[in-house]
């Protein structure tokens, strides 16, 4: 027998206090009246001798013995007095299942999952009957699975049902969770039983002042050995197209030295290999080159059997990388083949002005110095267009001019800051409405912008020009702005999901970066320190686009944990025995508030309805009758 | 200074009441109840024979012409007779739930009020072991507000010595009148023989008893301890039903008492408890005239 809500020093002393209290109450009662009368000459004294001789003596013990006993049982009621054990009573336990991606590690038949799934069942199974149980899924983040309840079928089915996740366990967090979850729905505090291997990441691993006291770990086998691939990157070379760069890092998870050989192929077909022996915990990366312009598949593979399979090989989806195809009119096509071909993203072709066609099969059509007699229906580049038949209108042509500015907000000009620079001949724009500034001479403007195409007043290949590096870095902005999409630069990484971290370079604008999902659909991110975090909670495809950098990332690696959790002492481990055996405490407080109540009923009507005035119309007020009333001992007169 | 809530709708009903007496009084024309002593009224009372020293206006002369006698024709006069309120503010009255004394002062001011309205000539007169300063009113309704704030301003202190107090009045007003008297009549002494003294001057007495209900029913049972309001004499006894019933019978016998010194010489006793709202009050027992 035990009080829930008080021990059983607070309980006597309150009861003691209430006690007090009413006897001084009695006493105080007991005492003479003393009141202020208009007159003494009608006051006449009672004939019969007063009754209470002795007024500091109780002159009724039954009724104080009775109230007093009736007190102390419904102060044990509000206490919640109960029958049995204290360690018997009904409880309420946070069950945290560990579905993190180590748990698929197998060890023999079974996974480590499977394990922690069997050693839960049976925990359950050991439980009193009174007690509910919470079932959480413990990966990344803490999953509720159950609420609180006592159908242990329910909870056995859901603990089945549980799956191998691909992020690593936020074991702080799920602790943290469940604590909550104790507070804001628990009556009597349970135990937080952990079952599983809590392999996790060293920042997501609570210390031992962290633990709260009530929790149990149902521990498993965990002795498994591992190698894994941590992460791949793929992408182009810088200075060739159609060369990709593969860096694969491996990591060893087990005790002892591993010797594992890594296979890559592209659509089945090997294009590297490498062999790395890793000793325990460390982590290496190789680089590997191979050369395609087709889109397809490439898999890197472990050749090894381990623990898990499902970090022993990633896939990664190279997309068709498009060359812009531009055609050049033009009678002198040594001037500017160099400056297209500084550029790795496209192919050109060269015809005489006599052979333009509107309808041309390229992105891009440039136009050295002559006007078509129909504008192009490609986007195009217009070099030094004569004064007739220019699609813009234009000024008389000027020698000798000085370049005053570049409009920078224009993409055109991006970079571009040269204001030394003396043009031999060119053409003078009158830009109207629609037509962009993106370089201006002392004479006007020599280089303008329309909604599909560039007008370049002077020859960026001829005279002196075509020894300024302004040349080919205003043709290549000019390119990328006509043809954005093809010109992106892309990189692919397989990464292992959850939460994934990419650096950014210094100066870029959060403003220009998106994280796109599965679908296109926009992915939360956030940019801390310098660094674009975003969460992934299942395996699939993210893109980062930053300006006109893509990034590819190939979430399907599991989030392997490096840290194995150090479990303090005092975590309680194992299943409890004999708790199936034992009764559970049971409330009483119904029976004590009934009790209590019924003996105060008893001892109004033994002695207190005798205690009542007489109610007299109009001569006393009903907060006399009340007070009177509710008087613990008064005697009748 | 505790306010006299008196509301406007209980003032428009006590303008339609006036204050009346049974005796009559000498004095100057201009009242409204009739007197039986002779003066210069309008309507014909009796003749006389004349005597040395009746104004000889008064002679009918066409009788001394017929039977050569002097009589004197006497008409019948509608004087103006002072009505006086003494009320008892000793602390006798300050006992009970709601307070006496209060409710004294709320009926002084609705009869005040009843006497401006008919134009009379109005003595508020608080008193306790002595005549305490008074206020003289007149003229019409709107002399209200004086009244009013004389009796805000009227502090309950004192014992009751009713002897001293008609006696000092009798020589302070000697002209015979209205006397209202509102108290609780509880006075160590004895207030019946003050009270006889003062209808025996000849003045009209209406007795106005106030009493709490715990002053005639006390609802205490059981061992207590009384205290005195004016004297601070304290008693202790056991009080229990027959107690209470001696107690009852002794203040129903005393106020017996002062219902019978008020009507022996034609005056008139109202007995009220201060439980009925004075509204109630004033058109109940008061109106009745205490019969």
């Amino acid at each position: 027998m035990f009080f829930l809500n008080l021990g059983l020093g607070e309980f006597l002393a309150i009861w003691g206090a209430v006690s007090g209290a009413v006897l001084a109450l009695y006493l105080l009662d007991r005492s003479r009246r003393k009141i202020r009368v208009a007159t003494m000459r009608f006051w006449t004294p009672s004939e019969k001798p007063p009754e209470a001789k002795h007024r500091k003596r109780i002159q009724q013990p039954w009724s104080m013995l009775l109230q007093l006993i009736a007190i102390g049982l419904l102060l044990a009621a509000l206490a919640q007095l109960r029958l049995g054990s204290p360690d018997r009573m009904s409880r309420d336990h946070v069950l945290v299942l560990d579905s993190s991606a180590w748990m698929g590690a197998r060890v023999g038949q079974m996974t480590l999952l499977d394990q922690a799934k069997r050693e839960a069942i049976l925990w359950v199974r050991s439980l009193p009957a009174g007690d509910r149980v919470m079932l959480v899924r413990a990966d990344a983040l803490p999953s509720p699975t159950t609420m609180f309840a006592n159908n242990r079928q329910a909870t056995e089915q859901a603990l089945l049902e549980t799956r191998v996740g691909g992020s690593a366990v936020n074991l702080k967090a799920t602790i943290d969770f469940a604590r909550q979850m104790q507070r804001q729905h628990g009556s009597g505090l349970g135990e937080i039983v952990l079952a599983g291997a809590f392999r996790g990441h060293a920042n997501d691993l609570p210390s031992e002042k962290e633990l709260p006291a009530n929790v149990r770990l149902l521990p498993v086998k965990a002795d498994t050995r591992n190698v894994g691939i941590r992460k791949v990157t793929l992408r182009r070379s810088p200075a060739d197209a159609q060369l990709w760069e593969v860096f694969v890092a491996v990591k060893n998870y087990s005790a002892q030295v591993e010797a594992v050989p890594l296979a890559v192929t592209f659509g089945s077909a090997p294009v590297g290999s490498a062999r790395f022996t890793l000793a325990p915990g460390a982590e290496e990366s190789a680089r590997i080159e191979f050369r395609t312009k087709a889109a397809g598949y490439l898999e890197a593979r472990l050749v090894t059997r381990d623990g898990i399979i499902e970090d022993n090989a990633a896939t990664l989806e190279l997309p068709e990388q498009k060359l812009v195809r531009v055609m050049v009119y033009t009678r002198d096509p040594a001037l500017i083949r160099p400056l297209l071909a500084a550029n790795r993203w496209l192919t050109a072709s060269y015809a005489l002005p006599e052979t333009y066609k509107t309808d041309v099969d390229a992105e891009i059509v440039v136009l050295d110095r002559f006007n078509p007699p129909v504008k192009p229906t490609r986007r195009s580049i217009w070099i030094a267009p004569p004064v007739q038949g220019s699609p813009i209108a234009m000024l008389s042509p000027a020698k000798n001019v000085k370049l005053t500015g570049w409009r920078n907000d224009h993409s055109m000009a991006a970079g571009l800051r040269s204001l030394d620079l003396k043009v031999e001949e060119t053409s003078v724009f009158a830009p109207s409405a629609g037509v962009s500034v993106v370089a201006e001479s002392e004479v006007g403007a020599v280089v303008v912008a329309s909604k599909d195409a560039a007008y370049l007043g002077f020859h960026p290949g001829s005279g002196a020009m075509r020894l300024e590096l302004t040349a080919p870095l205003l043709m290549a902005n000019t390119l990328e702005w006509l043809a954005p999409e093809v010109m992106r630069r892309r990189e692919v990484t397989g990464e292992s999901v959850g939460n994934v971290q990419i650096p950014l370079e210094r100066g870029t604008d959060p403003g220009s970066i998106r994280v796109l999902g599965a679908g296109d659909v926009a992915v939360p991110f956030s940019v801390v320190d310098g660094t674009l975090q975003f969460y992934a909670g299942e395996r699939g495809m993210a893109r980062v686009q930053i300006g006109s950098k893509e990034q590819v990332y190939s979430l399907s690696l599991p989030d392997v944990a490096e840290t194995v959790w150090d479990v303090p002492a005092k975590v309680r481990r194992g299943i409890p025995r004999g708790l199936t055996d034992s009764i559970a405490s049971r409330d009483i407080w119904q029976w004590l508030a009934m009790a209590g109540g019924l003996l105060l009923l008893v001892e109004w009507l033994w002695f207190g309805r005798t205690r009542l005035p007489a109610v007299q119309q109009g001569s006393t007020s009903m907060v006399e009758i009340f007070r009177r009333f509710t008087a613990p001992f008064r005697k009748a007169s | 200074m505790a306010e006299l809530s008196i509301d406007q709708s209980f003032l428009e009903r006590l303008e339609r009441l006036t204050l009346h007496w049974q005796k009559s009084f000498p004095g100057l024309v201009g009242g409204h109840n009739a007197s039986r002593y002779s003066g210069s009224g309008q309507e014909f009372l009796d003749h006389r024979q004349f005597h040395q020293g009746d104004d000889l206006r008064a002679v009918n002369w066409r009788v001394y012409m017929r039977l050569e006698r002097l009589i004197l024709k006497l008409f019948q006069v509608e004087p103006r007779v002072p009505v006086r309120i003494l009320f008892d503010v000793s602390d006798s009255m300050t006992t009970g739930e709601p307070s006496k004394f209060d409710y004294a002062r709320k009926l002084a001011g609705a009869m005040t009020y009843v006497g401006l309205v008919r134009l009379e000539s109005v003595l508020l007169q608080p008193f306790s072991d002595q005549l305490l300063d008074p206020l003289q009113c007149g003229g019409g309704r709107h002399r209200f507000r004086p009244c009013i704030d004389f009796l805000e301003g009227i502090k309950s202190a004192g014992k009751t010595d009713f002897m001293g107090c008609v006696k000092r009045f009798i020589a302070e007003y000697p002209q015979r009148g209205l006397v209202i008297v509102i108290s609780d009549f509880l006075d160590d002494q004895g207030c019946e023989k003050p009270l006889q003294y003062l209808a025996d001057f000849g003045h009209e007495v209406f007795l106005v008893h106030l009493w709490a209900d715990e002053d005639r029913v006390p609802p205490y049972k059981g061992e207590i301890e009384i205290e005195d309001a004016e004297t601070g004499e304290v008693q202790k006894l056991n009080f229990d039903a027959e107690a209470q019933e001696a107690y009852t019978a002794n203040f129903d016998a005393y106020a017996r008492g002062v219902r019978e010194v008020a009507q022996r010489k034609g005056g008139k006793y109202a007995g009220v408890t201060t439980s009925t709202p004075v509204e109630q009050a004033v058109f109940g027992p008061l109106l009745g005239g205490g019969r």
